[in-house]
């Protein structure tokens, strides 16, 4: 199978903590991946905790295709700063010396930002090596599993920090990087929400915050772990609402899981009137089988969301 | 004296957990501090939050309460900016509040809200509160809070630092012989490597911040203290059903290798096992939505009973709360919360 094509250097999860980023984020890379794409899921987590959050057993056995095409990265920006000094420094004792110096070691953990920047400098890297195909290193697809609204806004604001208040070598990049993640062929994003006030709200100030500071609004915004009743018009809904409730012995128990689906509804309507981004809904997935199951599961759910931008 | 420390992952319900603990404890007496980074705003109203960092007391009107309530928003900026007005001379203090890398220190919030949440609390101690409960952030970013004082305390007594004091301008002349050859050659490394300016910057920031991180550095060692006494402190875990298993498995080895210990387990938002009885006439979209709940809730009761199965014995209290049919409205919901979660 032929992949489909993507014109982007970088697709984007973001969103608030629990929302379901790494969940749909995977979804997402493991669909394209079964259709043929070489995808790299660079996630916010250490892979050691990601294992504890999401397991991709059985993978290898049930989709070959996918598992040889999908590759899950993190980026350790203490390692890529590491790795930045390495280069300058052509003595292995004295590199030594240094990385394991306090001096350096204290500094790189409380520079404000010099993580973040980092990070941002190796992704843009990989973006761009995505784009210019070189050395057969190549693939389709770079997908960022980014950390929850306040961290993830941070990163990005990170560049722009440093370029207004520093000068020097990281200023430099900070201005190359504010250009490069402001460019929109260079990063679309999809904020992800689930229909609870904090969610919503936080996703409001995110699509702000994407829109005003950073300027680039998201391309789509998706409504993870909704009920199936989200399906129904809001006519259709009233109908059953009034029945359940009127009927002649109080249905306590019908009421409640419809009480559950009213704030969700009026949660959705919110987000719907006001941002203009594109909403998309993908439903909670029962809990049966194994996270494979469940992911491959939504993965059409997630493919279809990106796919109508 | 007690402290109580709530930590999970994102979207667990850390926030109203924390809240409705510190309310259980204030039915029964003692002077409490709900510590909190981040409530939704109908909670927040609820406990009476505005915008300023200093404690606010909550209206508990109509409920049987012999103790108080208060809450603080754990405000990054005030907090650190309260610090600096507290532990600096007047001039040295416009110094830091102006200066360059103060301004990216207080907006890089990832590093500075786990510095100043050991800070508020030491804070709240001085301001004779008895029971102290914490809401941190999400995961990775709890035990930062809890390591991070350390490194802190590393910087502002790293030999460097310490020489350079007020003097820096000076040093930088002729002060450099009083460092060793291979202090100096390590030092002007890293300045190649991070660019001098931003080493500078970050050095002559620190020179003149000194005291306040002195001050502070030495109130977070403390502090950590209280936090390692078992006596003191207790850690609770929240999570979600699904969740419990593989956060439980986390938090708990995290937490001992830190050498803190963990007091309860809270297992948030279980939905109930429902067995409605159906009209004759269901709509499909109504049928379909309660065969889904019921999948979702049976897989609710599973995950609660391995998870407390496999810890009971090893934490003390293991809590399920049940799932609420809206989101929390006001003090008599966080009651309702606080009931199910029983005494700390």
């Amino acid at each position: 199978m032929s992949a489909p094509p993507t014109d982007s250097g970088l697709i984007v999860f973001c969103g608030k903590g629990g929302v379901g980023k790494t969940t749909l984020a995977l979804a997402f890379a493991l669909g394209r991946a079964e259709q043929g794409s070489k995808v790299v899921v660079v996630t916010s987590h250490p892979l050691t905790e990601l294992a504890v959050s999401i397991s991709l057993e059985g993978l290898k056995e049930k989709y070959p295709q996918a598992a040889a095409n999908l590759y899950i990265t993190y980026i350790e920006a203490r390692e890529v700063l590491n790795h930045r000094l390495s280069a300058v420094i052509p003595s292995a004792i004295l590199r030594k010396a240094v990385l394991s110096s306090r001096v350096y070691q204290s500094l790189i953990e409380v520079a404000p930002g010099l993580k973040e920047i980092a990070f941002l400098a190796r992704l843009r890297q990989l973006a761009e090596r995505r784009r210019h195909e070189e050395d057969g290193e190549t693939f389709d697809l770079l997908i960022w599993d980014a950390p929850a609204t306040g961290h993830f806004l941070q990163t990005l604001k990170a560049a722009r920090n440093f370029h207004t208040n520093l000068s020097g070598p990281f200023a430099m990049l900070g201005d190359e990087l504010v250009q490069f993640f402001a460019d929109p062929s260079g990063m679309i994003v999809f904020p992800v929400a689930t229909l609870e006030e904090m969610a919503v709200e936080e996703t409001i100030d995110l699509y702000r915050g994407l829109s005003n500071e950073i300027h680039v609004p998201p391309a789509g915004i998706i409504c993870n772990m909704a009920s199936p009743l989200l399906a129904s018009s809001d006519q259709e809904f009233d109908d059953i609402y009034r029945k359940v409730t009127t009927a002649e012995s109080e249905r306590q128990d019908l009421k409640f899981m419809l009480d559950r689906h009213v704030e969700e509804r009026s949660l959705f309507h919110k987000l719907e009137a006001t941002v203009t981004s594109p909403l998309h809904i993908v439903e909670r997935a029962p809990e049966s089988g194994s996270d494979l199951e469940m992911l491959v599961g939504i993965s059409g759910q997630v493919g279809a969301a990106v796919a109508s931008r | 004296m007690r402290i109580r420390i709530f930590v999970g992952t994102g979207g667990v319900g850390k926030t109203s957990l924390t809240a409705a603990t510190g309310l259980q404890t204030a039915l029964d007496g003692g002077k409490c501090l709900v510590l909190t980074i981040d409530p939704a705003w109908r909670l927040r109203t609820a406990l009476n939050l505005t915008s300023s960092d200093l404690q606010q007391k909550v209206d508990l009107a109509g409920l049987p309460a012999k103790g108080e309530l208060w809450a603080a928003l754990l405000d990054v900026g005030a907090s650190l900016d309260r610090a600096v007005r507290l532990y600096a001379r007047p001039k040295q203090a416009e110094t830091v509040l102006k200066h360059p890398i103060y301004h990216i220190l207080t907006t890089s919030i990832a590093g500075m809200q786990e510095l100043m949440a050991v800070e508020r609390i030491g804070q709240a101690l001085e301001d004779g509160f008895e029971y102290i409960f914490v809401d941190t952030a999400p995961a990775r970013h709890a035990f930062e809070f809890l390591d991070k004082p350390e490194f802190f305390v590393q910087l502002v007594t790293f030999p460097i630092v310490k020489l350079i004091g007020r003097t820096y301008k000076l040093w930088e002349g002729s002060a450099m012989q009083k460092l060793s050859h291979k202090a100096f050659e390590l030092y002007t490394r890293v300045e190649e490597l991070l660019g001098a300016s931003l080493v500078r910057e970050i050095l002559d920031f620190f020179s003149v911040f000194q005291t306040v991180a002195e001050t502070y550095a030495n109130r977070a060692k403390r502090t950590l203290r209280l936090l390692r006494d078992p006596r003191v402190t207790g850690f609770s875990v929240v999570t979600t059903p699904f969740k419990a298993g593989r956060d439980a498995d986390y938090f708990w080895s995290q937490l001992r290798d830190r050498r803190f210990s963990v007091e309860s387990l809270i297992v948030n938002r279980v939905w109930p096992a429902l067995q409605p009885d159906l009209p004759g006439d269901l709509p499909t979209a109504l049928g379909r939505t309660v065969a889904w709940y019921q999948d979702v809730s049976q897989g609710h009761q599973r995950s609660l009973r391995a998870v407390f199965e496999k810890y009971s014995g090893k934490i003390p209290k293991l809590i399920a709360v049940p799932e609420q049919s809206q989101d929390l409205h006001g003090v008599e919901a966080l009651y309702a919360i606080a009931k199910s979660v029983g005494k700390p």
